[in-house]
């Protein structure tokens, strides 16, 4: 019990964020070492923990608790907020990707020369609260995290953004804001519905808690709460747990983002710099996905099996409307942005599935989109950081003038359009064939998600073509700044692109941590 | 006879810090109807030592105030034949009123206001009133503290004799007294029915009861329309954009606190024995407060105009714990009002700051001034987001204690209309977060104008901001021991 670790994750870059803020501005070439050398501790010791890992049980490890806050709240009981860490197979694989994600950032932005010292603050402060919001397993201390990933994100976008940041940025906090609302209404709610069984009876008051192992158990519900599950109450006329769980996935999937509530995306994206874009499609997607799993799914297993179909029908939607969009776009960020929904969309088709293979594969689809597509938005960033443009039409057979640059390319198209042994073939696969074999989606839900799988590998492979094939061409004259890979580039690149090839001929990596977590957690369905 | 005296003697001894306040105003006022034809300099020392007058005997007061408070109150002392209610709430309360006036005062000394004595008399018996109102049980004595806080209010917002200040002045005064004759009638409409001033008794219960709910309900709300005037909640804020915009900043932050945190307490004392139903009406106000001061402070381009609009919405909240009517609702509406003391404080310390810097409190004179003061930039964003109600601040404690309060008294009571008022203001601060974020967002995010000279600050004003901004994020961070010590309040 005696494990500092998870703190560490969470609390070294909140410290290296108050370092770099107060350092006078004379150290300003030393503030990306800081971020930099921060980032790969963190990751040394998210490796360590990873090793650590008991793959053989499924309940929390790692787990860290302290008592933080006890509210009395007169004759209704004591409310009870815990500092309260661990891990399972299901956000472990999350504080790895994490792990990997903040430290590629953290290399690209180098490239930042603008006001460093208010950047690197900013980025570490965001990489804190990141790994916070996925080892917390306190509602509150969740939520707290996830509200907090806000702030920082809104200044990197808006202060360090292209063209429309700033309308990028305020729509960016201003939707999240209203998702993390619903889950604040719903936080609310189950809280005031559940009692921690062990220390209402050593206190001999009813204690309200947040702990997420308390809340999943159906025989801690409150009898006459409102969100009961053996009493159905009703709000305005809808059972009141269906209507919790749609305040939820509303909520998560703004911020996964899921069609009809991803239009922040393609804008935030388009316009945040390129690290800020690597860690918005590496990560924060995958938090919303994460609450999905834990949370929608994990505290409402009744109506999530019963409505699971909403859920699938919106992954199917995504995965279609995203791949649609992405083969009409221009811009190569945004064609980007596009597969990332598309590709989001997946997680949703395979969580819905309600099987082992659908949700491991639903985890690991994360996990490897996470790579896939912090290297297409490096890809992108590479074009940008070379002649400030980044419509395909503009550039014509890269592949002759960049041959490095070209190899990293294909294996970020190819990853994210499914080729076997990379990271999205066994994703979509899984996925799709946990769509198939569950009991209560339609088979034509998963083969509707196969046509997706035929979309995108017509966007990526017409714009490899249209970019990276023929003669060598760029608009206005820029042939000579399309040099090839710097050292950097190629650190960055050529590492994630190892990681995405050893993940996709060892799924097991991934599958091995979860396994037992996600069987425990089937069993609530 | 003696009897009678003896319990006035009695009175008064328990009251000894409230009569100080008088004391010292009529010295005030003595002091400067007999030292007449003053140098400056020397007129200005008399400003000074009065300052310090004014400070030391606040000190006292609040010192006082405390140690009564820590002695345990098992008997609540009805003073002066039942007219005055001295418990250990009231106490609270008038400790948050001193923090408040001490900080406001503090905040007149080290921005440097040039104010004339006057200002210090009429601000002692404007605190005067308040601490009177938080003991008030009876609708006379209620409307002699109200009126002496409203005159006295009406005075301080004309003081710098500007053009569009008078023009405030004069609107402040017609509302106020307008809805000061609403609450008047209300009132004898109450008293009507049920024969008594006492309004905690059983007997006001009992016979309000007997009457028919609709009338009143028309009465009741009547009777808390000079009290939502105070709150400046709607349908009684209309006078606060303008009143904000024109009055010098301090006076604003006092007004913004003080007399709300007063009006809330004789609010949570009447609906504690208020024997009809009045939610509805109650979530009506709220609803139309939050989201009239929510959509009004989108089109604002001057702060303090702003942040007026803001407090609407915050009276909105204020009320959400007392439309909760459980014990936990009236204790969250505490807590809120306690650390909105802190925030908004803050808040307009903060722009009257900035004003210093660009001698304007315009949005747009903002530009850039968070690149070129790191400090006033973060504190802008961390007091911004508190307004909001976002962690990692106390009004993110403070809204989430509210609405679990109504939670809570929605699960109980299975009314939708609780439900409703929860969703909706949850959703509103998604759109208040639209203009308080502005602030931050000229000064990070826009570029400064080229040629434009900023005043610098100087360290005690930083320091003096920073006292605030430690409150807001310790409190957030260890809010047990004030919620503790809420939960040990006494209502009488």
């Amino acid at each position: 019990m005696n494990n500092f670790l998870l703190s560490a994750l969470i609390f070294l870059p909140i410290a290296g964020s108050v370092v770099v803020l107060f350092l006078p501005s004379t150290f300003r070439d030393s503030f990306r070492w800081i971020s930099l050398i921060v980032s790969v501790i963190n990751l040394l010791n998210i490796l360590t923990l990873y090793n650590n890992f008991d793959r053989q049980v499924s309940n929390y490890q790692f787990v860290e608790q302290h008592e933080w806050i006890r509210m009395s709240l007169g004759n209704l009981g004591v409310l009870s907020i815990d500092y309260l860490l661990g891990v399972d197979g299901i956000n472990m694989p999350m504080v790895l990707l994490s792990g990997i994600i903040l430290l590629i950032g953290s290399i690209s932005s180098f490239t930042i020369e603008y006001r460093q010292k208010a950047y690197h603050s900013l980025y570490l402060l965001l990489s804190g609260s990141i790994i916070g919001c996925f080892v917390s397993i306190d509602f509150f201390l969740f939520f707290l995290f996830f509200e907090f990933m806000l702030l920082p994100m809104y200044f990197l976008i808006g202060i360090w953004g292209s063209e429309h940041r700033e309308y990028a940025a305020i729509k960016f906090f201003i939707y999240t804001l209203v998702g993390s609302i619903l889950i604040l209404i719903v936080m609310i709610g189950l809280s005031m519905s559940v009692k921690d069984p062990f220390f209402s009876q050593e206190m001999g008051r009813t204690v309200h808690t947040f702990d997420f192992r308390q809340l999943t158990d159906f025989n801690n519900f409150i009898p006459h709460s409102i969100l009961h599950p053996y009493e159905k109450q009703m709000i305005f006329g809808v059972p009141a747990r269906l209507f919790a769980f749609i305040l939820l996935i509303v909520g998560f999937g703004i911020k996964l983002p899921s069609v009809p509530f991803h239009t922040w995306l393609p804008d935030a994206h388009v316009e945040a710099p390129t690290p800020v874009s690597v860690v918005l499609a590496g990560i924060l997607l995958k938090v919303g996905a994460y609450g999905f799993i834990r949370i929608a799914y994990g505290f409402f297993p009744d109506i999530a099996y019963q409505f699971t179909y909403i859920v699938a029908g919106a992954g199917v939607i995504s995965i279609i409307y995203g791949a649609l969009n992405a083969l009409a776009q221009e811009d190569l960020k945004k064609m980007i942005a596009y597969s990332s929904i598309s590709h989001m969309g997946f997680v949703l088709l395979g969580l819905a599935s309600l099987t082992l293979e659908g949700v491991n594969g639903a985890i690991y689809q994360m996990f490897g989109h996470g790579l896939v597509s912090a290297m297409l938005f490096l890809v992108a960033g590479v074009i940008y950081d070379r002649t400030y443009n980044r419509l395909i039409k503009n550039f014509r057979g890269l592949s002759s003038a960049m041959p490095y640059f070209t190899l990293a390319v294909a294996v970020a198209f190819f990853g994210a359009l499914g080729l076997p042994t990379l990271p999205g073939f066994m994703g979509e696969f899984f996925t799709i064939l946990g769509g198939f074999q569950s009991e209560i989606l339609p088979n034509w839900v998963s083969m509707l998600a196969m046509l997706g799988i035929v979309l995108s590998a017509a966007y990526f492979l017409w714009t490899l073509q249209r970019m990276f094939f023929g003669t060598f061409w760029a608009n206005s004259n820029q042939e000579g700044k399309m040099q090839d890979l710097d050292f950097r580039e190629i650190v960055m690149l050529y590492s994630l692109s190892a990681f995405s090839i050893i993940i996709g001929i060892f799924p097991s990596l991934i599958f091995d941590i979860s396994g037992v977590s996600v069987k425990a957690f089937l069993n609530g369905f | 006879m003696l009897e009678k005296l003896s319990h006035i003697l009695f009175s008064s001894r328990l009251l000894l810090p409230d009569l100080l306040f008088g004391v010292v105003f009529l010295a005030i006022v003595a002091t400067i109807a007999f030292s007449q034809k003053l140098d400056v300099e020397r007129t200005y020392r008399l400003f000074n030592m009065l300052m310090i007058t004014v400070l030391i005997s606040s000190g006292l007061v609040f010192y006082a105030l405390f140690e009564f408070y820590k002695q345990d109150f098992e008997s609540v002392s009805a003073l002066f034949g039942q007219l005055i209610y001295l418990d250990s709430i009231s106490l609270f309360f008038k400790i948050i009123i001193s923090i408040a006036s001490l900080a406001v005062l503090i905040h007149v000394w080290v921005l440097g206001y040039k104010v004339v004595g006057e200002f210090y008399a009429i601000f002692m018996a404007l605190v005067w009133g308040l601490f009177i109102m938080t003991m008030t049980t009876n609708w006379l004595m209620l409307y002699v503290s109200l009126e002496l806080v409203s005159i006295c209010s009406y005075i301080l917002v004309v003081f710098n004799k500007e053009k569009d200040n008078s023009e405030a002045g004069i609107k402040y005064l017609l509302f106020g007294a307008t809805s000061s004759a609403i609450m008047l009638y209300g009132i004898s409409l109450l008293y009507g029915m049920t024969g008594t001033l006492n309004f905690v008794g059983q007997e006001f219960a009992t016979f309000l009861s007997q009457n028919p709910t609709w009338i009143v309900q028309i009465a009741v709300f009547m009777t808390i329309g000079g009290l939502l005037f105070k709150l400046s909640a709607v349908p009684f804020h209309s006078w606060t954009p303008d009143v904000y915009e024109a009055t010098p900043t301090p006076i604003v932050a006092f007004l913004s606190i003080a007399p709300k945190a007063a009006v809330i307490l004789v609010l949570i004392r009447l609906f504690s024995s208020l024997s009809i139903d009045f939610r509805m009406i109650m979530a009506i106000i709220i609803m139309a407060s939050i989201t009239i001061g929510n959509f009004s402070a989108l089109w604002q381009t001057n702060t303090k105009r702003m942040l007026g609009y803001s407090t609407i919405a915050h009276a909105g909240f204020m009320l959400v714990g007392l439309l909760a009517t459980n014990p936990i609702g009236i204790q969250s509406t505490i807590f809120y009002i306690t650390t909105y003391l802190f925030i908004t404080l803050a808040a307009f310390l903060l722009i009257d700051l900035m004003a210093l810097k660009t001698e304007s409190y315009e949005l747009e004179s903002l530009r850039g001034l968070g690149q070129q003061n790191t400090f006033l930039g973060l504190a802008a964003v961390i007091i911004m987001i508190a307004l909001v109600g976002l962690p990692p601040t106390v009004g993110f404690t403070g809204k989430l204690l509210l609405f679990t309060a109504l939670w809570e008294s929605y699960q109980s009571s299975g009314s939708n209309m609780l439900l409703v008022v929860l969703i909706f203001g949850l959703l509103n601060t998604a759109i208040s977060i639209f203009y308080y974020i502005k602030i931050p967002y000229y000064m990070i995010f826009k570029e400064p104008k080229i040629g434009v000279r900023y005043y610098p600050i100087g360290f005690i004003r930083n320091g003096f901001l920073l006292i605030f901004l430690f409150f807001i994020i310790y409190l957030f961070m260890s809010p047990s021991g004030l919620i503790n010590l809420i939960e040990s309040l006494k209502l009488a």
